[in-house]
């Protein structure tokens, strides 16, 4: 998949109460759930008035830790960003993001260091390339079977379309 | 190749020869789920497959872990949902009357070295301490699990923990888990797979063991196994066993002399916010908690008998045995005996205080010390302040109504 985007950045240990705080856990409209992503980050405000459709997430060590809850990368979905590249991500979030259909990539800590917000960033998942500024940058690919699932959009429609 | 725990389990239950890095296909030996989250796996399930049933019904438990008996009609909403799943599908149910699920899902013989098991609580790893490769998933996980009896698993590095000497008196495994995430910190191990070796590991029955797999999680790492030995073989009646092959390769090796250790504490409000309970002496407490999966067996509360026993708590204190058949074997030995009289307030076997929403919520501004594995913000009560001790801990506090260290006691 080629995606590209504009980007909004994050800092190290972004978990899962501020990518979707605690309260809102009974919600089962996904549209709504949206609008709250990223609502407990400290130094981010209005962020689901702002973001606009197709934008991705650039964000530092350790994101998505906390609960097994899929409401997190249900919710950035949802909120229009389309992909999100960490410098590491918590393993449960790793997995949610994938079995949803959220592409995700690891990122060094120097490509991350080159990219700011609002920057224009294009991404491929499936060679790692991103392009930022005019400058290239690579990703961590994803495994073949990681992105087999991105690309049917998600683990269920994965088994539905190629396991069963 | 010469395989870690991990690789062989992953080997075998995936058929290839699986090696660090690679992302297979692994079949299921169980699947569990709860009654916090299993109701969305059920609806979830119904939705996506409607013509399917689950792939082994023999291999699927469900078991109440939280809420039970039932506080609220939502809750009981959702374990009516699990029952009928249960009798449609034909699947093992554990009711209100049984405890926590991991800890169930070993005394029922539903898990052996080297199964593959999957749930949806964050600390089935715990399960690693008898040698089972047991994680803690999302819904969509599970759904696709129940329907195919397979999940993709990146094949985690291994790194060794060894822990050697003799622990102090009064220093308890929490005490050795908590100085081990000290030093790791909460991101330590994320991604990786754990062996703990050393002569204190082989000294630990099933209790300590599954206290020290069970913070693992607490550090991100995915699993901390320990190899099967003839004591746990015993303890469990395993005819089963796994160990790593001699010249396995780990990523990287740690060796820890446990001699040192003190009676540690995590302040809030984070599990590695770790110091020495001597350091925050006399800090005035407002409750006490004794149970979770972490710390919630018989031994636990045999070690809190040994302070508790004809003195009185100053603070409140609940105490929540791990599984029903933990509650009967401190029935018989007197021990629930000793701390109704001490004061201490004994629900039915449960989660209990590990979570919200169980009897027992802190106050805004009031501590709680707690033997369970978390002090994230609010996780008992808004404003309540989590602190993580061992069980010997635990009691010396409760009878003092202070953080007090243990020693004085011994
Ligand atoms: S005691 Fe806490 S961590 Fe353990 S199984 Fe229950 S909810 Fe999960």
């Amino acid at each position: 998949m080629k995606l590209s985007g504009n980007v909004w950045k994050f800092g190290d240990d972004i978990d899962t109460d501020q990518i979707y705080p605690g309260k809102y856990l009974p919600l089962t409209d996904k549209k709504e759930m949206g609008t709250h992503a990223f609502e407990g980050v400290p130094d981010i405000k209005d962020f689901s008035a702002k973001v606009r459709s197709g934008d991705i997430a650039i964000a530092g060590r350790n994101f998505g830790s906390g609960s097994s809850r899929e409401h997190a990368p249900i919710a950035i979905r949802e909120s229009g960003i389309q992909a999100v590249l960490a410098i590491s991500f918590s393993r449960i979030f790793y997995r949610n993001a994938i079995n949803i259909g959220l592409p995700i990539m690891e990122i060094d800590i120097d490509t991350y260091n080159s990219i700011t917000q609002g920057d224009k960033i294009e991404i491929d998942t499936e060679t790692g390339e991103l392009r930022v500024n005019g400058k290239s940058f690579k990703a961590f690919p994803l495994s073949g079977l990681e992105h087999d699932i991105l690309v049917h959009n998600g683990l269920i429609n994965y088994i539905k379309e190629v396991m069963l | 190749m010469s395989k870690t725990i991990i690789e062989k389990i992953i080997s075998r239950a995936s058929g290839k020869d699986a090696k660090v890095g690679e992302r297979v296909w692994v079949k299921l030996d169980l699947v569990a789920m709860r009654d916090f989250g299993g109701p969305n796996v059920v609806l979830d399930f119904r939705k996506h497959f409607p013509q399917r049933h689950v792939y082994d019904s023999k291999k699927v438990a469900i078991t109440f872990d939280l809420h039970i008996p039932p506080r609220n009609e939502k809750v009981a909403k959702n374990q009516q949902i699990l029952r009928g799943f249960a009798a449609e599908e034909g699947v093992h149910l554990f009711d209100i009357n049984t405890g926590i699920g991991q800890h169930i899902l070993l005394e029922h013989g539903l898990i052996k070295p080297g199964s593959v098991v999957v749930g949806t609580d964050s600390h089935m790893n715990l399960l690693g301490a008898v040698g089972s490769f047991a994680t803690g998933v999302g819904t969509t996980d599970i759904v696709s699990g129940l329907a195919l009896g397979k999940l993709w698993f990146r094949v985690p590095p291994t790194i060794k923990i060894i822990l050697e000497g003799r622990p102090q008196n009064g220093v308890l495994p929490k005490d050795v888990i908590l100085y081990l995430l000290k030093f790791f910190k909460t991101d330590g191990l994320n991604y990786l797979a754990v062996e703990f070796f050393g002569e204190y590991v082989e000294s630990l029955p099933l209790s300590g063991r599954i206290t020290l797999a069970s913070m693992i999680t607490e550090m991100s790492g995915k699993i901390g196994f320990i190899a099967t030995d003839m004591r746990i073989k015993k303890e469990l009646s395993f005819t089963e066993d796994i160990s790593p092959d001699p010249d396995a390769t780990y990523m990287k090796e740690y060796r820890f002399d446990i001699s040192k250790i003190e009676p540690l504490i995590a302040l809030p409000h984070s599990p590695d916010n770790v110091v020495a309970v001597s350091e925050v002496e006399g800090t005035q407490i407002d409750e006490v908690f004794m149970g979770s999966c972490t710390n919630g067996r018989e031994d636990d509360f045999r070690m809190a008998r040994n302070i508790i026993k004809d003195r009185e708590v100053k603070v409140r204190t609940i105490a929540v045995p791990a599984t029903h058949s933990v509650m009967i074997n401190l029935l018989k030995e007197g021990i629930i005996t000793d701390f109704a009289y001490a004061g201490i307030v004994i629900p039915n076997p449960s989660c209990a205080l590990c979570t919200t929403g169980h009897p027992g919520i802190l106050a805004p501004g009031e501590k709680l010390l707690s033997t369970s594995n978390r002090n994230y913000v609010g996780k008992i009560g808004k404003g309540g302040l989590i602190h993580l001790v061992s069980p010997l801990t635990a009691a010396a506090s409760a009878v003092e109504g202070k953080i007090t260290d243990p020693r004085r006691f011994l």
